[in-house]
């Protein structure tokens, strides 16, 4: 018996040097990966970085990773005011809140009594809202196009604030519906036992539950709308439309009119601008968003 | 959950509670569905005014025929039956434009599945500095609006002063003054390696936060047995990441589908025909050369398109959604 146990431990040591030799192939392995994958998705963004402080000679120098002669914020000034990047930068941070807002407080509501009623039509009311998501963006843009059109909504910044929460609602309430069936019954049984309200029930005991569902979907939301290019192109023209377009048009606007005449360090100053208020949100809600991400897709 | 323990327990009610009758019980559940019909409403009305009344329009629009005239005056365009319709389906153009979209998400869709799931099991081997610095740079990344990122990717591989033929210079090619974009190959190479460099953070991020809920245990013990890596990747990691997995995969056939913004960037709002997706060539069709009527039928057939190769995986993501 005992001999037999040796042997058996004396084969799984084995096993293990041998197992220990593979993890140590495949780490090996994996910092290769780490360094190229390093290379590639921290490059661009160092380079952008880089020549946004740059001058126009520099730029066009051929040497794109030396550093600037001089990090001043002069290119961002620039950007700011003479390319109006503030003024679209501000147009944006005021769509995408309002949006992100609406989107949110609809969305959870809705996923909120899909995931825990069960009432007449759940099901029809569940497929319609989520079928959205099948529905790619550039399709029903020119009947959209009408019918804001029909209604005064164009080029106003309620009709693009409408539209960016109607094509953000299916995942939204998809992801919260999936999150919120996640979420423990006793409690909010508990709490209708004790006479608590709907409303209640569903501010005090639901959302705080689902804080890390509902941050993660908002970030999702906010980089979502704040990254819309398609739906400004199509909803903000018209008349003075350039007083009221939002970044990502404000950018396009730059490099599409400037050629190879232009300052150039200001489109990369308006780049780098706009990844600011995402870099914002992330530090405050990092963990959150691990946390949080697939939370409710994965069991 | 803290939140709610450290609460402290809901007053009773005033009154005291009758005792419970059948009838009673009916009227509760019939109040219930009114709150969340109520509740549901503001969705219901935003989707439909936004996003299913258009969807109707635009299927009535494809068997009409709007032009400019019809759309300034307010007339109602004539009704042109399915003639749009067999105008997109003999057109080779179009079929071109179908083939190249597709053609272009699968290749896309599967580069970046693949590469994210790398990097998530990446993730899961490097030590937490590494991993916090990884996970950092990929939201910084997954933050760019897609229109930035095609402007760098512009810049990054611009004939005369990008950063891609100055370093291939500098390994000794001779690219300095090469264009992308002439060759549609090496241009498509170019869109395929944004999209896929734009979409890989989602993934690994989704995939890597999926896989912390593989058991450790499961793991270790399959390594124990003898099972190399590659065998519990495949037995124990996949099939337990699978519903994730597909989620994943059919959002990001969904959007890669319906590429605009990148190709539309990357050749400064005017794509040449090899360039054209079906959503930049239905945009052009529709509001460039306002034949409105062309363009939703272009649309139609897309979604019809996608819908028929799609619907097995889509019915599968809902139900993961939908099922405990």
């Amino acid at each position: 018996m005992t001999t037999l146990t040796a042997a058996v431990s004396e084969k799984k040591s084995q096993k293990k040097v041998e197992i220990h030799r593979q993890v140590r192939a495949f780490n090996g392995l994996a910092h290769v990966a780490l360094v190229f994958w390093a290379l590639v998705t921290a490059g661009p963004l160092i380079w952008v970085l880089l020549a946004s402080f740059k001058t126009n000679t520099e730029i066009f120098l051929g040497e794109p990773f030396s550093l600037p002669a001089s990090f001043s914020l002069e290119t961002y000034v620039s950007a700011w005011d003479q390319a109006h990047i503030g003024r679209y930068f501000l147009n944006s941070v005021f769509v995408v809140a309002v949006s992100t807002a609406g989107t949110m407080l609809f969305g959870s509501m809705a996923a909120y009594v899909l995931a825990r009623y069960t009432f007449p039509g759940n099901r029809v009311l569940y497929f319609l809202f989520v079928s959205g998501l099948a529905f790619p963006t550039f399709m029903a843009l020119a009947p959209l196009f009408h019918i804001l059109k029909n209604l005064g909504l164009l080029n106003s910044y309620l009709g693009l604030i409408l539209v960016y929460i109607a094509y953000s609602l299916p995942f939204t309430v998809f992801f919260l519906a999936a999150f919120f069936r996640t979420l423990p019954h006793e409690i909010d049984e508990a709490a209708t036992v004790d006479g608590a309200s709907h409303t209640r029930k569903f501010f005090q005991i639901m959302m705080p539950m689902a804080k890390s569902g509902l941050v993660s979907i908002t970030i999702f939301n906010i980089v979502g709308q704040w990254n819309q290019y398609l739906l400004p192109l199509v909803i903000m023209q018209g008349q003075g439309a350039d007083q009221k377009w939002v970044l990502t048009q404000g950018i396009a606007n730059i490099s599409t009119q400037a050629g190879y005449h232009a300052e150039w360090s200001t489109l990369f100053a308006a780049l780098t601008l706009s990844i600011l208020p995402m870099i914002v949100v992330y530090a405050i809600f990092q963990r959150q968003i691990q946390a949080g991400l697939t939370a409710g897709a994965v069991k | 959950m803290h939140a709610v323990d450290s609460r402290p327990a809901p007053a009773p009610a005033p009154q005291a509670t009758p005792p419970k009758t059948a009838k009673r019980v009916r009227s509760r559940s019939q109040r219930d569905s009114g709150v969340a019909w109520l509740l549901s409403l503001p969705t219901l009305l935003i989707l439909i005014a936004m996003l299913g009344y258009p969807l109707y329009r635009m299927i009535v629009l494809s068997f009409q025929n709007m032009r400019l005239r019809e759309l300034f005056s307010g007339a109602t365009p004539p009704w042109a039956g399915v003639d749009q319709y067999t105008k997109a389906l003999t057109d080779s153009v179009f079929w071109g434009v179908v083939g190249r979209t597709a053609g272009f998400t699968v290749v896309s869709v599967t580069l970046s599945v693949l590469a994210g799931l790398g990097i998530a099991l990446l993730m899961r081997r490097v030590t937490r500095g590494v991993r916090m610095f990884m996970m950092i740079a990929m939201m910084f990344v997954w933050a760019l609006p897609q229109l930035v990122a095609a402007q760098a990717f512009r810049w990054l591989t611009d004939s005369d002063f990008g950063v891609l033929n100055y370093v291939l210079t500098q390994l000794g090619l001779d690219y300095s003054t090469h264009s992308w974009f002439v060759n549609p190959w090496e241009g498509w190479a170019v869109i395929t390696a944004l999209v896929v460099w734009a979409g890989i953070p989602f993934l690994a991020i989704s995939l890597s936060a999926g896989l912390t809920q593989v058991p450790k245990e499961l793991l270790e013990a399959a390594t124990v047995d003898g099972a190399n890596p590659w065998q519990s990747l495949r037995n124990i990691t996949l099939p337990i990441l699978k519903p994730l997995l597909m989620i994943v995969t059919t959002l990001s056939v969904i959007w890669n589908f319906g590429l605009f913004t990148q190709n539309w960037a990357l050749r400064d709002g005017h794509p040449e025909p090899v360039y054209q997706t079906l959503a930049t060539y239905s945009y052009t069709q529709a509001f460039g050369r306002s034949i409105y009527s062309y363009g939703s039928a272009i649309s139609v057939i897309t979604v019809l398109l996608m819908f028929g190769v799609m619907v097995f995986y889509i019915r599968q993501m809902f139900k993961i959604g939908e099922v405990d």
